[in-house]
C-alpha cells in the first residue's frame, strides 16, 4: 500500500483493514468480462452467419429469402428493424439493410424480402444467383423504425409503398399471430395490381381480423380495377380514418412516396410526432435533388485522394462509400442511408453533396466528417477515413 | 518502432493523453474499436435530434479570468478555440412528487439561503456544514494542490478529521431532517456510491468545485469535445484507427514492445496507453504470466461500479411549455442515504430510485433544433441483474422500466406525454456493448474511500512502458478522466525526456 501522510488522518487503520479483508475475498474478474461478452453477442453479433433454408416466390419481381443461423441462436428483434447482408459480388464487396419481413417471435428463421431493382448489383445478385443452401454473412437486426410502446399511438397507421411493405408484414403478422392490442390501417402503394407483395396474405389477415384494414392503392390501374387509385393522398387518408387524434403514421417507401406524402399529411394537420419514417436507401437520382449544383453531371469524374492510401477516380452520382468499396476500400457500412452514421468519413479538403436534412452530428459538421453514403463528390477530394 | 507510444481507446483519456503526446513531437497511432472518439463521451442523432449521451455537468473549468484545473488541461490541449463552453446558471434542484422543490445556483450564499428557508429548523447546521466544506477544500487545496513539502495536522485539521469519514457520518453530525441529508448528498449520484459508503472528501469536493468553477455545458455536446482534442491530435501529426482496436499487448523482458490490432497488424512502440479497463488488459491483452500476483489481487479485490439506465428524450416544443425551468433536476422519492438506496441498483426494475434529468436546452436555447427540446433521464443500476434476462425478453424488460421512469416524469413535469417525439432508451447492457466494460460499468471501479488514489495504483502498471488512461485509474467524470490523459501522457514524456 502507498504510504503518504494519509496514514496519519482519522480512520486510516479501518480502510487499511477493509483493503485487507477486500484482498482475501476478491472475485476473479475476467468472469465479468466474458459474460458481458458472450450476452451481447446474443443480442448484437457482430457476425451473424445466416443459411437460406427456402426462397419463395412472391411475384414476378419479388423473392423472399428465408434465412436460419448457421451455428448460433437468432438474436432477438423488434417488427420493423433489418439486418445488414455482407456480401461480394463481382469482385465487389459491399453491403445492404433489408427489412426483416417475418415476426419476431418466429424465432427459427428471418424472412427477407426482395425486388428486383433495374440494374441493382445487390438485388439482381440475390434473386438470379443465391440458392436454397446458401450461406450468407449478417449482422444483428436493428435500426428504429418499430412500434414504440412508450409513445406511439395502439393505432398505426401504415403508409407503404412498393418493397416497402417488409417491415409492415412483420409488424402486422406479429400482431395477428401474437394476439396483440393494436391497430393497422394499412394503405399500399403499387404501379400495378401485379406488383403487391403478400396481396392474398393481406386479404386473408385484414378479412379474418377486425383490427387489421387493408387498402391496396393502385397508381396506374386497368379499366377494370375497382379498388383505391391514384396516389396516396390526404383525401384518400381523410377518407379511410375519418377523425385523426391517437395514430401514429409509420411511412415505408421510395423516396418520391416521402416527397409526396408527407405534405399531404402536413395538410391534414398531422404533428410531427406522430409521424415515423423509415429511411430507404440513398436517392435514385441524386442529381435531381433539391440543392443539388446543376453544373455538376452524373458522368462527371472526379480524383479522391485518401490519406495513407492510395488515390481513386469516382463518379459524380455514386456515394462515396459504393466508390470506395468499387475499389476495394470498405469503411464499415450499416444502414446505407444516412442515418447510422457507421461510414462516416473525414473531408479533409474538397466539397461533396450531402441531402439537406441528413442526420449528421453538428461536431462532425464541424470537423469535416460526412455520411459516406450519402455524401457525393462535387469535385477533387481529400478523405481521411 | 513504428511508434513512440500506442493508445489504446479514444475515451476522455485516451483522447488527451493522445493529443497531449502528439503536441510534444511524439509518433502516436491511436486505436479505436468503435467508428467514432468519445467512448461514453458522444452523442447520436434520432430524427431531427442528436441526443447527449453522458455530460450533464462539466466540473472544473472556470472563467478564463479565474481558470479552473479543466480549463488549464484543455488550453494545453490547443483545443479551446474550437469549443464553445455555456455556463449552466443553476447548481441542481430537486423534486419530490409531494411538491417539495428546492432549486440551488452555484453560489454558496443562495444556496445556503435557500436551504434555509426549506428547512428553517437546521438553520445552525446547514451554517456549519458549509463552512466545514469549505475549510476541508481548503485544507485539501494546501497540502495537495500546491503540494505543501510539510504538511501537518495542525496546518490542516479539517483534512487529517474528515478525509476518511463517510459523508452520511458528517451529515448526521450537522442534521436531523433526513430530507435535508438527500438534498445535500444528492450528488452520490455522480459517484454511483451510497452516502454512508461515500467518502466526506467526495461530497465537499464535488460541492465545492461546482460552487467555485460553476457546472458547464458545451455547444455540441461532449461530442464536440472528443472531436475537438482528436482534431488537435491530427494537427500535431497524430494518426488513428477507427474501427481497429487492440487484441494483444506484446512485450519483451517485461517491457511492452507494442500491439496487434484487431486487424492483425503488429505494431510497434516502447509505450502503450490503455485507455481501457485493467481487467480487460489484464485478463485479455497481456500475458498473464508478467502480472505479479499482488497485482491481479489488487485487481480482483476492487469491486465494479454500476452502469446505468438512460432515456434520450426529444419534446416538439421548449422546455417552457414542460415546466422544465432548470438545466439539472434531481427527481427524488425517497429520503433513504444509506446502503439499502444502493441497493436499488442492483433491482432492474424502476420505482422509487433517484433520477437525474438533465435539459440542455434551458441554459443553451440552440442545443435542440428551434422550437423543441431534449432531456437526458438517467438513473443507476448495476448491470449483472441484466445478464439474467432471457434475451428474447430483452426488448420488453426495456420498455418496461422505460415506461416507469416515464411515470416518474411524468409526476413531476405532467405535461410530457403530449410531446414526445423520439425516445431512445440505453441500459447496462448498451453500456456493455458500446464500452465493452465488464458489467456496463460507467464509472470504472467502485469509489468507496478505499478506492481513492490514496490507496490504489491509479494508472501505474507492473509492465514497464504500459500506463492507463481514463475512469478506471482514479475518478470518473468527464474532468478527472480528461486530466488522466494528460497526466499518462507527462508520466511517459518525464521518462523520454521530451
Amino acid at each position: 500500500m502507498k504510504k503518504g501522510i494519509w496514514q496519519e488522518f482519522d480512520g486510516y487503520e479501518e480502510i487499511a483493514e477493509e483493503i485487507e479483508f477486500s484482498f482475501k475475498a476478491g472475485k476473479e474478474r475476467s468472469f465479468d468480462r466474458l459474460m458481458a461478452g458472450q450476452y451481447i453477442r446474443q443480442l448484437h453479433p457482430r457476425q451473424l452467419k445466416l443459411r437460406i433454408v427456402d426462397v419463395i416466390a412472391e411475384t414476378a419481381s419479388t423473392k423472399t429469402l428465408r434465412l436460419a443461423p448457421v451455428d448460433a441462436l437468432l438474436p432477438p428483434f423488434l417488427a420493423g428493424q433489418y439486418i445488414p447482408l455482407f456480401l461480394e459480388i463481382n469482385g465487389i464487396r459491399t453491403s445492404r439493410p433489408y427489412s426483416i419481413s417475418s415476426q419476431p417471435r418466429q424465432t427459427g428463421y428471418y424472412d427477407i424480402t426482395v425486388r428486383r431493382v433495374p440494374d441493382g448489383l445487390v438485388s439482381n445478385y440475390l434473386m438470379d444467383r443465391i440458392k436454397t443452401g446458401d450461406q450468407l454473412d449478417s449482422a444483428g437486426p436493428q435500426g428504429n423504425f418499430h412500434y414504440n410502446p412508450l409513445y406511439h399511438d395502439k393505432h398505426m397507421v401504415c403508409i407503404a409503398g412498393g418493397s416497402g411493405i417488409t417491415p409492415f408484414m412483420s409488424m402486422i403478422r406479429e400482431i395477428v399471430e401474437c394476439g396483440l392490442d393494436r391497430t393497422v390501417t394499412l394503405l399500399y402503394g403499387n404501379r400495378q395490381p401485379d406488383d403487391i407483395i403478400f396481396h392474398e396474405e393481406l386479404e386473408r389477415i385484414s378479412a379474418r381480423f377486425d383490427n387489421i384494414t387493408y387498402i391496396p392503392v393502385i397508381e396506374k390501374p386497368g379499366k377494370t380495377y375497382t379498388g383505391a387509385c391514384g396516389f396516396i393522398n390526404a383525401a384518400l387518408i381523410r377518407e379511410i380514418l375519418g377523425s385523426m387524434s391517437d395514430m401514429t403514421f409509420f411511412l415505408c417507401g421510395p423516396q418520391g412516396m416521402y416527397e409526396f406524402c408527407l405534405p399531404e399529411l402536413e395538410s391534414l394537420g398531422i404533428e410531427k410526432r406522430k409521424i415515423r419514417k423509415e429511411m430507404y436507401g440513398p436517392p435514385d437520382n441524386i442529381c435531381d435533388h433539391q440543392g443539388w449544383p446543376s453544373q455538376i453531371e452524373a458522368e462527371d469524374r472526379f480524383e479522391v485522394k485518401i490519406l495513407d492510401g492510395r488515390t481513386i477516380s469516382v463518379r459524380a452520382r455514386d456515394p462515396l462509400l459504393v466508390s470506395l468499396e468499387n475499389e476495394g476500400i470498405l469503411p464499415p457500412s450499416i444502414c446505407r442511408s444516412g442515418e447510422c452514421s457507421m461510414c462516416r468519413v473525414k473531408v479533409l479538403s474538397g466539397k461533396v453533396f450531402q441531402p439537406a436534412g441528413t442526420p449528421v452530428r453538428k461536431s462532425d459538421t464541424q470537423f469535416g466528417y460526412v455520411h459516406s453514403c450519402i455524401s457525393y463528390p462535387l469535385g477533387d477530394l481529400e478523405i481521411m477515413l | 518502432m513504428d511508434y513512440d507510444a500506442i493508445v489504446i481507446g479514444a475515451g476522455n483519456g485516451g483522447l488527451t493523453a493522445s493529443a497531449a503526446l502528439a503536441r510534444k513531437g511524439m509518433q502516436v497511432l491511436l486505436l479505436e474499436r468503435h467508428n467514432i472518439p468519445g467512448g461514453c463521451a458522444t452523442s447520436f442523432c434520432r430524427g431531427r435530434f442528436e441526443f447527449e449521451v453522458a455530460l450533464h455537468q462539466l466540473s472544473g473549468l472556470g472563467t478564463p479570468e479565474q481558470p479552473g484545473p479543466l480549463r488549464m488541461t484543455l488550453d494545453s490541449l490547443g483545443v479551446m478555440e474550437n469549443l464553445e463552453f455555456v455556463e449552466i446558471t443553476d447548481l441542481y434542484s430537486v423534486h419530490m412528487p409531494d411538491g417539495f422543490h428546492a432549486s440551488f445556483k452555484p453560489d454558496k450564499n443562495q444556496i445556503i439561503a435557500e436551504l434555509k428557508e426549506k428547512f428553517p429548523h437546521e438553520n445552525e447546521g446547514i451554517d456549519g456544514f458549509f463552512d466545514l466544506v469549505y475549510k476541508y477544500a481548503g485544507d485539501m487545496i494546501g497540502a495537495f494542490i500546491f503540494r505543501d513539502p510539510e504538511p501537518s495536522r495542525e496546518k490542516y485539521p479539517n483534512m487529517y478529521r474528515y478525509a476518511f469519514k463517510n459523508a452520511k457520518a458528517v451529515l448526521d453530525d450537522f442534521f436531523k431532517d433526513p430530507r435535508l441529508k438527500a438534498v445535500i448528498s444528492v450528488y452520490w449520484g455522480y459517484l454511483g456510491i451510497s452516502a454512508d459508503q461515500m467518502a466526506f472528501a467526495y461530497l465537499a469536493m464535488i460541492l465545492f468545485q461546482f460552487i467555485e468553477f460553476k457546472p458547464y455545458h458545451v455547444k455540441g455536446g461532449s461530442q464536440a469535445l472528443s472531436n475537438a482534442i482528436l482534431n488537435s491530435f491530427f494537427t500535431a501529426g497524430g494518426r488513428a484507427r477507427f474501427n481497429c482496436g487492440a487484441q494483444r499487448i506484446l512485450t519483451e523482458d517485461n517491457q511492452v514492445r507494442g500491439v496487434v490490432t484487431d486487424d492483425g497488424d503488429i505494431v510497434e512502440a516502447p509505450y502503450v496507453v490503455a485507455n481501457i479497463s485493467p481487467v480487460e488488459t489484464y485478463t485479455n491483452l497481456i500475458d498473464k504470466n508478467l502480472i505479479p500476483d499482488n497485482t491481479l489481487q489488487e485487481m480482483n479485490s476492487r469491486t465494479l461500479s454500476n452502469s446505468a439506465f438512460s432515456m434520450f428524450i426529444g419534446f416538439d416544443c421548449e422546455p417552457e411549455a414542460l415546466n422544465i425551468a432548470e438545466s439539472t433536476n434531481f427527481l427524488m422519492s425517497s429520503t433513504d442515504i444509506t446502503r439499502t438506496n444502493h441497493d436499488r441498483m442492483n433491482r432492474i426494475d424502476i420505482q422509487d430510485e433517484l433520477l437525474v434529468m438533465s435539459c440542455y436546452d434551458v441554459s443553451d436555447s440552440s442545443f435542440s433544433p428551434p422550437g423543441t427540446c431534449q432531456v437526458n433521464l438517467v438513473t443507476l443500476k448495476y448491470g449483472d441483474p441484466w445478464l439474467d434476462i432471457p434475451p428474447g425478453r430483452y426488448h420488453e424488460v426495456k420498455f418496461r422500466c422505460a415506461e416507469s421512469m416515464l411515470c416518474r416524469m411524468e409526476e413531476i413535469y405532467p405535461e410530457i406525454r403530449q410531446h414526445i417525439e423520439e425516445i431512445d432508451v440505453a441500459t447496462p447492457l448498451t453500456h456493455m456493448r458500446y464500452l465493452g466494460h465488464p458489467a456496463g460499468s460507467v464509472y470504472g471501479f467502485e469509489h468507496r474511500t478505499r478506492d481513492s488514489l490514496f490507496f490504489q495504483p491509479g494508472r501505474h502498471s507492473p509492465v514497464k512502458g504500459l500506463c492507463f488512461a481514463g475512469g478506471w485509474t482514479g475518478d470518473g467524470g468527464f474532468e478527472p478522466t480528461l486530466r488522466s490523459g494528460v497526466a499518462a501522457a507527462k508520466s511517459i514524456l518525464k521518462q523520454t525526456n521530451k
